[in-house]
């Protein structure tokens, strides 16, 4: 009986002492990242009977019988999928934000204003040189500051696919992990402190995972994941230990595609998803700046055709190429404007085919594009910063929700280490009677 | 305080964190926006403010250019005013003379001294009216590079410039006459019905009386012409003052409308200090209390009193 009562209290200080390890474990990683609180589940030991009511009592101590891992799937789920909201708008409107300052801070706006002024001031004396080299130079300030924006668009969309080709790396990188884990999950034993720290593993794989792309995650008997990318009817990135590749692809326009084993996909949220979007707006933002530099090149160019120079020629094109990025000046001086009419002589003062030009160029009304298109951009910026403002708080609200539900309380272990401390200073205490007990029979004489 | 008891450590520290992270970036962008004296850094702050913030700088800039070309119109005119003052003088001058030569009294030497007087008058006839203007051109040739009158084979004054002056902008779709050809206030009708100009009236009669003879008739019709020539000289001068008047007002047009966009700019874009100095305050204010109640809470620790 002496012995009964030692072994059970040797079981009750094994349990306190596993608690304690426990407590300190969690109390450690208080601000591990991705770490979910451990407690340990503790339940009798039955099957040891006792001399004198063998049916009736059950004395044989009690066991550690699991660690029990406090995570709420549903609230990591939603971490996953808040943050990968989060981190597309973030990313688009980046982009954006970029795409904004390659057409604003350029001043191209700016630079067609003055050219425009140029051309006005011009009328006060067609014939003065200072005033005809003032309009060519704008007009060439213009030109560059064309070339400038558009190669502001290409550095733009050249760094906006390399983080897109970064995040498609990282998604390969941890969904291979992602596989290690699984294949190790599956080999686990169940409710042991191993799979504990690769469920955690797994978790914090997971969301990582959903800042690059939206996935669609089943968690398996063994507990390992499936992930789907691209909604639940994707394809499949990881299944059991196998990992699939995703690849991507830039089209000629700078947009991008990406695959899954060469099955096309579609990505909607998460970082990459975002930097493709931003893409395609900043494609739509080209392409109208390249429209204004051709109406700009083909209007002026035919308002100088139908003029003469100072010198009495016939006026030659004042700009070439038919973009943004090719746009250039290339009137060898300020006589070549073509301010005269056909039949002027030259030095004529007849400023006929310069007010042809102006009006010509008020017609194409680059400014007034320039304006819709920097207007375009900038409220586009406007409207993705409230809607990522928003999304950022509904990820950050999330996140704080996950972690006081699964992340650890000081103030809680602190009385969790008083209390197994007690218990263990019990056990042993039953330890010191069960000794005493044996010690009083022994003492019979 | 539920934040500790209810939520876990790292939990509380996250939503402290995000918390005062806003705040000190509301507080960021106020100061911002006090140090750059303009509430938009960039268009997206106020898509609607920045594009017709963009408006009105090209309207200010375009103005400005306007400002510019009126100057120049006021400047040349207040030369063609000039100008066209000396020969009145001239044409009054000739006047005298022109009376003077009609006395019968006159010997012949004293009719050639007129006649030398008013070929000088002549000369300096021709000479203002091919006046330049300020970039150096003819003030009264139109749109002529050179000269306004030339001599021609015979001596006469021959108009050479362009029927019309050029028209300068002056903003708001207004344009002023930046100076008169010469014919416009020089040629008349004389008194024998053909058309003629001061130059070749005060020619005539110097003709006339360098030829001797009776010079009764000529001197009658020139000062006849003489009379005509300074009323069309005169009524030039109205001309060029009223256009000179014109750009005053679209001047002052033009100023007024700058100030209503200043103005406009100002509401639009620029910083309203008190409100903006007093909001930076409140956020401070609430940031020191919450970073206050922060160390308050963390510095709660069970640890600290469990011995």
């Amino acid at each position: 009986m002496g012995a009964d009562l030692l072994s059970i209290a040797r079981s009750g200080a094994r349990v306190a002492r596993g608690a304690l390890d426990v407590t300190a474990n969690n109390i450690a990683n208080a601000s591990s990242e991705g770490y979910v609180r451990r407690s340990v589940a503790v339940s009798e030991v039955s099957g040891g009977t006792s001399l004198g009511t063998p049916a009736a009592i059950n004395l044989a101590g009690a066991r550690i019988t699991g660690i029990v891992r406090n995570a709420d799937a549903f609230r990591q789920s939603e971490v996953r999928r808040t943050g990968s909201d989060a981190a597309r708008a973030s990313a688009e409107v980046q982009g954006l934000e970029n795409v904004q300052s390659a057409l604003e801070q350029t001043g191209v706006y700016e630079s067609v204003v003055a050219f425009e002024g140029s051309l006005k001031q011009l009328l006060s004396d067609p014939t003065d040189g200072s005033l005809r080299a003032q309009a060519v130079e704008d007009a060439r300030t213009m030109a560059q500051t064309f070339n400038t924006a558009s190669q502001s668009l290409d550095a733009a969309a050249r760094g906006l696919q390399f983080e897109a080709q970064d995040g498609v790396t990282q998604v390969n990188r941890i969904a291979g992990e992602l596989g290690r884990v699984n294949l190790r999950l599956m080999r686990a034993a169940d409710s042991s402190s191993d799979q504990s720290a690769l469920l955690d593993q797994r978790d914090n794989l997971l969301q990582q995972l959903s800042d690059h792309a939206d996935i669609t995650t089943t968690i398996n008997a063994d507990k390992s994941v499936s992930v789907m990318l691209g909604g639940p009817t994707g394809a499949a990135l990881v299944s059991g230990a196998t990992a699939n590749i995703l690849a991507m692809t830039t089209a000629a326009n700078g947009t991008l595609s990406f695959t899954v084993n060469s099955q096309a996909t579609t990505l909607s949220s998460g970082a990459i998803a975002g930097k493709a979007q931003a893409l395609v707006e900043l494609g739509g933002a080209r392409t109208q700046l390249n429209a204004i530099a051709a109406g700009i090149v083909s209007s002026m160019n035919t308002a100088q055709a139908s003029g003469v120079d100072l010198a009495g020629n016939p006026g030659q094109p004042l700009f070439s190429g038919t973009s943004a990025a090719d746009i250039a000046m290339v009137a060898s001086g300020g006589s070549a404007l073509a301010t005269a009419p056909a039949s002027a002589a030259a030095a004529s003062r007849d400023v006929t085919n310069l007010d042809t030009m102006r009006t010509a160029l008020a017609s194409a009304d680059p400014a007034g594009a320039m304006d819709t298109l920097l207007f375009g951009v900038s409220s586009a910026v406007a409207g993705r910063t409230v809607t990522r403002d928003a999304l950022a708080s509904i990820a950050g609200s999330a996140r704080v929700s996950l972690q006081a539900q699964a992340g650890v309380n000081l103030d809680d272990e602190a009385v969790n280490l008083v209390r197994f401390q007690q218990a263990y200073q019990a056990s042993a205490r039953v330890m010191q009677v069960a000794s005493d007990i044996f010690d009083s029979i022994l003492a019979i004489r | 305080m539920t934040t500790i008891t209810t939520g876990s450590t790292g939990a509380f520290y996250e939503r402290s964190r995000l918390d005062m992270k806003d705040l000190r970036t509301q507080a960021e962008s106020l100061q911002a926006q006090l140090s750059s004296g303009s509430r938009l850094t960039r268009s997206s702050d106020n898509p609607v403010a920045a594009s017709r913030l963009r408006s009105l700088s090209r309207l200010e800039t375009l103005s400005q250019i306007d400002t510019a070309n009126a100057s120049r119109a006021n400047a040349d005119l207040t030369l063609a005013d000039a100008a066209m003052s000396d020969m009145a003088d001239a044409v009054i001058r000739a006047q005298e003379l022109a009376t003077q030569a009609a006395s019968s009294t006159l010997t012949g030497e004293q009719r050639s001294a007129i006649a030398t007087e008013l070929d000088q008058i002549g000369q300096n006839l021709l000479a203002l009216s091919n006046a330049r203007d300020s970039n150096g051109h003819a003030l009264f040739g139109g749109e002529a590079s050179g000269d306004a009158y030339k001599l021609d084979a015979a001596g006469k004054a021959a108009y050479v410039g362009t029927a019309g002056s050029e028209e300068l902008p002056l903003g708001e779709g207004q344009n002023v006459t930046r100076s008169m050809t010469g014919p416009q206030f020089l040629s008349f009708t004389g008194k024998d019905g053909s058309a003629t100009d001061v130059m070749a009236t005060v020619k005539a009669l110097s003709d006339a009386l360098k030829t001797g003879g009776s010079t009764a008739a000529a001197t009658s019709d020139a000062l006849a012409n003489l009379q005509t020539g300074l009323d069309t000289l005169t009524t030039g001068q109205t001309v060029v003052g009223t256009r000179l008047a014109w750009i005053e007002l679209t001047g002052e047009r033009r100023a007024d409308l700058s100030q209503l966009r200043s103005t406009e700019e100002t509401e639009i874009g620029g910083t309203d200090i008190a409100t903006t100095v007093s909001r930076l305050q409140e956020t401070l204010t609430v940031l020191e209390a919450s970073q206050a109640s922060f160390s308050r809470l963390s510095g709660l620790s069970l640890f600290d009193q469990l011995r």
